[in-house]
Formats: structure tokens, sequence, C-alpha cells
């Protein structure tokens, strides 16, 4: 028995500890990249060129005007309504661009998901896809301004253009998530294509649909703002250009920010609501 | 009785070197009850799937009721599908649709793709798919959603599903191999009673022996893509059984003879 016993223990403190990550060519790709990141980080803090300004003194300052921007809002150059209408416009163009967007993209991503498509056109879709996404929307709506020149039509076709990259990949993947078995016993019933797509794909990837195009909503919402200043598509985001950099009033920038806010919230709350309500019924 | 399918020297090749089943012959009556057993990966799904076309066979001949099945095309060949109903170990139901929403699916074949797509069926059809639901015991869950049912339960509306297609011949992919005792005992004894009472053809890939002994009129033994076996369930004998499983076998004995002491 003792024996044993002390056999046992001699093999335990000898074996090596045991690794449950093990250290493979992946984890030290990702572990010298964090590294590098970090590294890099600090570095740029150290040698940032601050100019006159002290650290504490522009912190502080930035606060002060961040008071002033949310305790003291006013309207000067536009009414309360005005502003509405503004923002209702900017809400406008990333909702035509979203909807022109899914719409699109609903039906080339059905071609784009392998299991519902040929491997071919399914690549072939998702590397031109891949593409589109990769140069950012407000430089597809600068793109197409060359064309149409800076202003609404620019930004309507530059981001309903990236909206439909981003969405065909979003959509294809939800349908390739999909349960091959009921794709298959619609098949052997003797469905056709479109009918198992509208009967089983659809039904059965709804709730992803829906979450995709409601965070695109956001993002085009967010891009429907900046577009109303750098490209001229009108909008509230063409009020916070001449705000804050042609009248400088901090005030009527807080004013914008809160309507900003304010909606942002509202398409939040809408979407909760859609998506509880989808998963439920 | 006539030859209902007839399979002649069917084989099946994926990519180079895997050969799922070669040279596969034998004719179904109408109106049997056929248990295809063998262990994992013998070739028992390739097999089904060939009789319908969802897999095509690498060479030989399949004939379903007079018609060459390996000739068909697009439009003959859905003509082909809903003539044969299907049943799968995972049910596949459209889970966030309603259970009689999933039954119907079973007409698609028959259907326009304008219809079928928007889910138009004629009151024909919905009361035929109700009298089914209630012939499986599921009245009270016509209308709930299919992914508040159990296991049983989803498989029972599976095989609506191939019922309401109005089909001679019922394929089943290893039906129970999902449920548990009590559950598997009610789809065989459903199935059973669905060939007898309709003269429907039943063909269905078993992993449980004793189920295979006990519900079926022939037995069908395959090993690594060949038919070792084929005849009635009582001149079945241990050897047979191991020459099926090899060396699967003395596990898979005792796995039936426990299952018979639960039963008991
Ligand atoms: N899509 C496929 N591609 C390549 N090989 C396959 C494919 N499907 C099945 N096989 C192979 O064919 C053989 C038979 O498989 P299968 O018919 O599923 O057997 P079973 O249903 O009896 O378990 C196995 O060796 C399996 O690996
Ligand atoms: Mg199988």
């Amino acid at each position: 028995m003792r024996m044993e016993d002390t056999n046992k223990s001699t093999v335990l403190t000898q074996s090596k500890p045991i690794k449950v990550k093990p250290l493979n060519k992946t984890a030290i790709v990702i572990r010298s990249t964090l590294f590098c990141l970090i590294a890099l980080t600090i570095l740029g803090f150290w040698t940032y060129d601050y100019k006159e300004v002290g650290l504490v003194e522009g912190i502080l300052s930035t606060i002060a005007n961040f008071t002033v921007m949310f305790t003291e809002p006013h309207f000067s150059h536009f009414t309360f309504t005005e502003g509405l209408y503004q923002v209702l416009i900017t809400i406008g163009l990333a909702l035509l661009t979203t909807l022109i967007g899914a719409v699109i993209s609903l039906f080339l991503g059905l071609f784009a998901s392998e299991n519902l498509s040929s491997r071919k056109v399914s690549n072939g879709i998702k590397t031109i896809v891949a593409f589109i996404r990769a140069v950012p929307t407000v430089l597809w709506v600068l793109i197409f301004a060359v064309a149409a020149g800076l202003g609404s039509v620019a930004a309507v076709i530059g981001m309903t253009f990236h909206t439909v990259g981003y969405l065909i990949k979003a959509y294809s993947e939800s349908f390739e998530e999909l349960d091959e078995g009921v794709i298959e016993v619609l098949k052997a019933s003797g469905a056709n294509w479109w009918q198992i797509i509208w009967q089983a794909v659809l039904p059965s990837s709804i709730t992803y649909l829906i979450s995709w195009t409601f965070l695109r909503f956001e993002i085009n919402f967010a891009v429907a703002v900046a577009m109303g200043a750098a490209a001229g598509a009108g909008g509230i985001g063409y009020d916070l250009f001449m705000a804050s950099s042609f009248y400088l009033d901090l005030r009527e920038l807080g004013t914008i920010t809160v309507y900003i806010l304010i909606f942002a919230i509202l398409l939040e709350v809408v979407a909760i609501r859609v998506k509880r309500h989808l998963k439920t019924a | 009785m006539s030859n209902l399918l007839e399979l002649s020297d069917v084989s099946k090749q994926y990519g180079q070197n895997t050969i799922a089943l070669s040279n596969i012959n034998f004719s179904v009556k109408e109106g049997e009850f056929i248990s295809v057993i063998g262990p994992s990966g013998a070739g028992k799904s390739t097999l089904l799937r060939c009789i319908n076309r969802m897999i095509d066979a690498t060479s030989g001949e399949i004939v379903f009721d007079g018609v060459d099945a390996l000739e068909l095309k697009k439009r003959d060949l859905r003509r082909l599908r809903t003539k044969i109903g299907m049943i799968f170990q995972h049910y596949n139901l459209v889970e966030r649709l309603s259970v009689i929403e999933n039954v119907l699916h079973g007409r698609l074949g028959y259907k326009s793709t304008l219809a079928g797509a928007l889910g138009l069926y004629t009151q024909k059809e919905k009361e035929q798919a109700i009298h089914l639901l209630n012939m499986l015991g599921l009245e009270d869950q016509i209308f709930k959603r299919s992914d508040q049912l159990s296991g049983g339960q989803k498989q029972r509306v599976g095989i609506a599903r191939a019922l309401v297609q109005d089909p001679k011949m019922l394929l089943c992919d290893e039906p129970i191999a999902s449920l548990d005792p009590n559950a598997s005992k009610v789809i065989m004894d459903y199935l059973q009673n669905i060939s007898r009472s309709m003269g429907i053809t039943v063909l269905v890939n078993l992993h449980q022996v004793d189920v295979a002994l006990k519900y079926s009129d022939r037995i069908i033994g395959v090993s690594q893509g060949e038919i070792v076996y084929d005849g009635s369930p009582a001149q079945m004998t241990q050897e047979q059984i191991h020459h099926i499983y090899g060396s699967e076998a003395g596990e898979l004995i005792m796995d039936t003879e426990e299952e018979k002491n639960h039963a008991g």
C-alpha cells in the first residue's frame, strides 16, 4: 500500500502542468498582436504633442463646454418645429436607404447563401459584396457625388450601396445557419425553390433578418447625420454643421444633440418592441 | 400483389473512394412493411434517399410505380416525390410555424409556385390535414407553434405531413432514434397501423434490431453498402445479426436484451 502511494505521488509531481489552452500558432499570433497594440497605445500617449494645452486644463475646459451644451441649450437659428422637421428628414434618409437596401439584399442574399444557391454564384456575390463593404459609406457617397453632385441624391445612392453590401452578408449568413433538414423535407415532398424560400427559409430566419435590418437602420441614422454635414444631404446634420463650424454656437449644438439622442433612443425602443413581439408571436 | 418499387444494380459512390452502395437489388410489394437495419455508415440513409432522388444513384435502375425514377426531369421528378412521403430522425419542422402549417407543407408539391409560396391551401386540403392530426392524436395541438411540442408529438406532425401528400410509400430515416422508448413505441405503432389500414408501403431505417424484429414483414440487412440479409424477421438468427453488424454486434445484442427488460 505505502509503496503504491509513494509511486502515485511521484508520478503526479513528475507530470507536467496540464495546459487547457494549447499554445499553438493562432494563440501566438493573437497574443503578439495584443502586445503590439498595448505597446503602441502607451507609446502614443507618451509621445503625444500637446502643444500649449495642458492635459488637466484641456479636460476641464471640455467639461465646461459640455456643461454649457447640455444645461443651457437654446434655439437661435431654427425653431422647435423646424428642428423636428430636420430630424425627420434625416430619419427619412436613413429609412429610405435601409428599406431599398433591405429589399435588394433579401433577393441577392438568397443567391449569396451557399445552401440555397450554387457555390459559384454564392462566391461570386460574396466577393463583390466584400469589396463594396471594404469602402466606407462616406467614400461611396463622395464617389457617387462625382456623377450626381454633392447632395441628397449622392447620399441616397451611396448609403444604399453600402447598406446592400452589409445586409447581403448578414442575411446570407442567417440563411446559411438554417437547418438543412427543413429544406430537405420540403424538397422531398415535391416543393420547388420559391415555395421552400417562402414557406421555410423566410419564416425560420425572420427574427435574424429584422434584427440585422434594425441594426443597419441605426447605423444609417448616424451616417445620415454625418451626410447632412459632410455631403450637403440636408437634415439635422446640416444644422449641426452650421452650429458647430459656422455660428460656433455651443448652446444650439446642445439642442441638436438632444434631438438626435431622443430619436436614437426612440429607435432602440421600437426595435426592442418589434423583436420581442416577433419572438412570442 | 404487384411490385411498387424495384431496384436493380443500384450503386452510389461519393467522390473518388467512398462507395456507399454497391449493386443493390431488391423489390418491394405494395403494402409491405420493411425495415432496413445495419451499423451506422452502412449506407441506409443513402439507400433511402436514392429512391426519391434526393441523392442521385451513380448507376443502376430504380423503377417506382412503373416509372424509371432515374430518368425523370424537374416536373416529373416533383410528381414522383409527391407520391413518396419522407420522415426524418430530427422531424425537420419549421419551428416558428404552427402545427397545421407544417402539415400542409406536404401539399406544396401539388400546388402552383405562387399558391404554394403564399400558403394558399384549399378548404379540402385543410380538412384533410385536420383529419390526419385527429387520427394521430394531435387534436389539441393543431394551432400551436411547432416548437412547443414534445419530440414524439413533433414526429407525429412529421407523419401527418407525409400522409397529407397521399403517398403510396413512406420512407422513414431512423424515425425513433431521438425518442424515448414510450414515444418510440407510439410512433412505430402508428406506422404499422398506417401500413395496414391505409395500405401504404413503409420502408424504415432502424438502428434497433428488436424493434425491426417486432414490427416488420421483412428485414433488409445492410453492411458496408451491400445487402447481406433479405428475409422475414422470423428466420433471422443471431449469427445473421452478427454478420450485419460485424464487430459492433456484441454491444448491440446486449442493448436489445436491456431494452426488452425495460419494456417487460
Ligand atoms: N454527402 C456525402 N459525401 C460523402 N460521403 C458521404 C456522404 N453521405 C454519406 N457518405 C458516406 O457514405 C457512407 C454511407 O452513409 P449513410 O448512408 O449516411 O449511412 P447510414 O445511414 O447507414 O449511417 C458512409 O461511409 C458516409 O461517410
Ligand atoms: Mg443514416
